[in-house]
């Protein structure tokens, strides 16, 4: 289970709706407790790398997540995934996202409809990066 | 020793430290004795031809090494490496 607190979930949907019709993507970073359970204190919003139509494709430079990581060791946090949008598209965890995932992390997923926020799921890649599992979320309500 | 940060998903494979000091000259000298002393992270880090996998991007301080010398790139005691995962994705 991954639960998202009030701030952290406020940057992501602001970061979504103002990145839409594009793709917003963004790092997670919180701690994991002893049962796993995963809790995103903060929100960390990301300019879109990825260099084409960012309306079905998002790329985190890798700066930005050495920036998130430095954040994290220095307030005793954890990287614990990373967010994106879906504009105009439902949640799923794609192919694309998939192949471009690596396993443990978190990756929670934003459906934003005609530039509101329509819903929103948390994803797992298997070690193969063959199969993603939907993870319980629990955010606040938008 | 430089200093390698490894990423949240890998510290279960080095003995669940966040950071490991490890004795190199060039980044291929530190990657080599890291994976000696946890051999479990060589596989998710590295092909089995021995190549660096697509997904993982390797930084000597704020510079990608593959815009350096990649494995021959010089590494100082005072020098901080980075694995980071390449994250992408999209709708499609």
């Amino acid at each position: 289970m991954i639960r998202i607190e009030d701030s952290a979930w406020k940057v992501m949907l602001e970061h979504a709706i103002r990145a839409y019709p594009g793709e917003c993507c963004g790092i997670l970073l919180g701690r994991e407790d002893q049962g796993g359970q995963r809790t995103v204190s903060i929100a960390i919003p990301c300019r879109n790398a990825y260099q084409g139509d960012q309306s079905d494709r998002f790329l985190i430079d890798p700066r930005d997540q050495i920036a998130a990581d430095r954040r994290a060791r220095s307030e005793s946090l954890d990287v614990l995934g990373f967010f994106h949008s879906h504009p105009d598209h439902g949640l799923y965890f794609s192919e694309t996202d998939l192949k471009n995932s690596w396993p443990w992390y978190s990756n929670i997923v934003l459906s934003i409809r005609k530039g509101e926020f329509s819903e929103a799921g948390a994803f797992r890649a298997d070690e193969a990066q063959t199969l993603a599992t939907r993870e319980e979320l629990v955010h606040p309500r938008e | 020793m430089a200093k390698v940060l490894i990423p949240t998903p890998l510290r279960q494979y080095a003995g669940g430290q966040k950071e490991v000091e490890v004795p190199g000259a060039t980044v291929g000298e530190v990657f080599a004795a890291l994976t000696t002393a946890f051999a479990d992270l060589r596989n998710h880090l590295y092909t089995n031809e021995g190549k660096l996998r697509t997904f993982v991007n390797v930084y000597l301080n704020d510079d990608d090494v593959r815009y350096l010398d990649r494995d021959k790139t010089a590494v100082a005691a005072s020098d901080t490496l980075s694995i980071v995962p390449s994250i992408a994705g999209g709708r499609r």
